[in-house]
């Protein structure tokens, strides 16, 4: 069994890192890596866009993105995936690579959870902060911009990290409509040895454990060190600090 | 409401005329004529839930009012105006929260030149020189580097001064500045107060500081139930208040 796990990582270990990169498209490790880090990179600004609009009096910013938020959040996201792979060849009349079907569907799907996440980090924070800086005669974007975003932003540190750590499991789902990310990669070599699929797929189970708990632990100390910072007394012990709000893998 | 043009020297800082505000049924600010004249010092006293806070914060809107009117430097504060208008105004319009409000992300020094850099375009150099001045006034120069979490609510009072007097306004504004403190940090924020008033700074002060009021007020305005009851000297208002709920606030307060 051992053996086997060293065999196959022995003989497929680059093309569960990139794929059939140069040969085909990138895909494996690299892309699942690639997919995520992209689809959270430009969720996140969308996020705050929507997150502000969510805010708004305004009903024509308020209920489209009520409406997309609820969406999003209230359908599984192999819904939606399929909906994007099977809508824009219709809409924009022409084929779209799965890579990019996966990107758009992720930052929708992404843009709107985070979205929530903003909105709660600027909701905590209480009217005061804004009151204030509306009393100093900023604009209500001014204020926005250099006092209510830089501290929602930084307390949504570990929820957004926490996001990521989804973004990189739900990559998997590109699988269905044939993303090469590792997933793929690792149904590639099952299917090449044909007799040992529990082992490749306790590989990539080992794989996606492996970074997503990581980056759960990075998330953990990072929420703690905000939590300590605002508090105001950087050097007390992280043991002391039971409240969490990030779940444990 | 039309737009008042600025007016003469001698016109007061800020008046009230036949100001109303309602939460619905419940009448929160109840016909308030009232004037805060150049230079003097208000002290706004009263039981909890007379309208003091309602009142003080309508005077840079962030309170909104239902009638009458209310002008700051001879300019209409509830007036149609645009959003920078608004802005504008209350740029000029120093306020102090109860609970000082700063902005915890910043440095006491960045807490005072946010808003002349952003909102005036102050040159940082500049602006970072005047927070100098106005910190050291306030007594925290050796401070200027610390965030709000590393100082105490006496200081950060003061910091929350500072950043008010930052925007060079013709008047500040306290809504219960000391309510949220330690009574051994109450001293230091009551001086610096004090300091500016004798400086001449127009003031409009909401306080249960009674001894403030009474050695530093030009006149105290005595509310209850949304409705200003008596304006009066100090002197006066302490030893001989007019008005049966004065009296009663007053006894209440001395037990």
């Amino acid at each position: 069994m051992l053996w086997d796990l060293i065999d196959i990582i022995r003989d497929n270990w680059l093309l569960l890192l990139i794929g059939q990169y140069p040969n085909g498209p990138l895909g494996g490790f690299a892309a699942t890596l690639i997919l995520s880090t992209l689809s959270i990179a430009l969720a996140f600004p969308i996020s705050i866009l929507i997150a502000f609009a969510r805010l708004s009096k305004n009903p024509l910013l308020l209920w489209p993105s009520t409406i997309l938020v609820y969406v999003a959040r209230g359908v599984p996201l192999l819904m939606l995936i399929l909906w994007v792979y099977f809508m824009v060849p219709l809409l924009i009349g022409a084929n779209v690579p799965g890579f990019v079907t996966m990107l758009v569907t992720l930052v929708i799907y992404e843009g709107a959870f985070l979205s929530e996440v903003v909105r709660g980090g600027i909701v905590a924070l209480g009217r005061g902060q804004m009151e204030t800086a509306r009393a100093l005669g900023h604009s209500y974007f001014g204020a926005m911009l250099y006092v209510i975003l830089p501290q929602a932003l930084y307390n949504v540190m570990p929820s957004i990290l926490s996001q990521f750590v989804s973004a990189i499991k739900e990559t998997t789902l590109g699988y269905v409509i044939n993303v090469p990310e590792l997933t793929f990669a690792a149904n590639q070599i099952s299917n090449q040895l044909l007799t040992k699929p529990f082992q490749v797929f306790f590989i990539l189970a080992i794989i996606y454990f492996l970074v997503c708990w990581t980056l759960t632990r990075l998330a953990l100390t990072l929420e703690r060190r905000i939590a300590r910072k605002r508090a105001g007394m950087p050097g007390i012990p992280l043991s002391l600090n039971p409240q969490s709000q990030t779940a444990e893998l | 409401m039309t737009q008042e043009t600025p007016t003469e020297r001698a016109a007061p800082m800020i008046k009230f005329s036949n100001v109303n505000k309602n939460y619905g049924e419940y009448r929160a600010l109840v016909d308030i004529n009232a004037e805060v004249a150049r230079g003097e010092v208000v002290v706004v006293c009263g039981p909890s839930g007379s309208g003091k806070s309602t009142l003080i914060r309508t005077v840079n809107r962030l309170e909104e009012i239902h009638s009458g009117t209310i002008t700051f430097d001879g300019r209409s504060v509830h007036g149609k105006m645009s959003g920078s208008e608004l802005n504008h105004l209350r740029s000029r319009v120093g306020f102090v929260f109860q609970s000082f409000n700063l902005f915890p992300h910043l440095s006491a020094l960045e807490n005072v030149t946010l808003s002349p850099v952003k909102v005036n375009g102050m040159k940082q150099e500049l602006a970072r020189e005047k927070a100098m001045m106005l910190l050291d006034r306030v007594g925290l120069s050796s401070k200027a580097k610390a965030y709000p979490a590393q100082l105490s609510g006496g200081q950060q009072q003061r910091v929350a001064i500072a950043r008010a007097l930052a925007m060079e306004p013709p008047a500040m504004l306290f809504d219960e500045p000391t309510s949220a403190l330690d009574p051994e940090m109450v001293g230091e924020v009551l001086a610096v107060m004090r300091n500016l008033a004798a400086e001449g700074m127009t003031m409009m002060c909401v306080t249960h500081e009674m001894g403030f009021a009474r050695e530093v007020a030009d006149r105290v305005w005595f509310m209850d139930a949304g409705q200003i009851l008596e304006t009066a000297e100090p002197s006066t208002f302490f030893s001989a208040p007019q008005h049966a709920r004065a009296q009663r606030f007053l006894s209440d307060l001395r037990h």
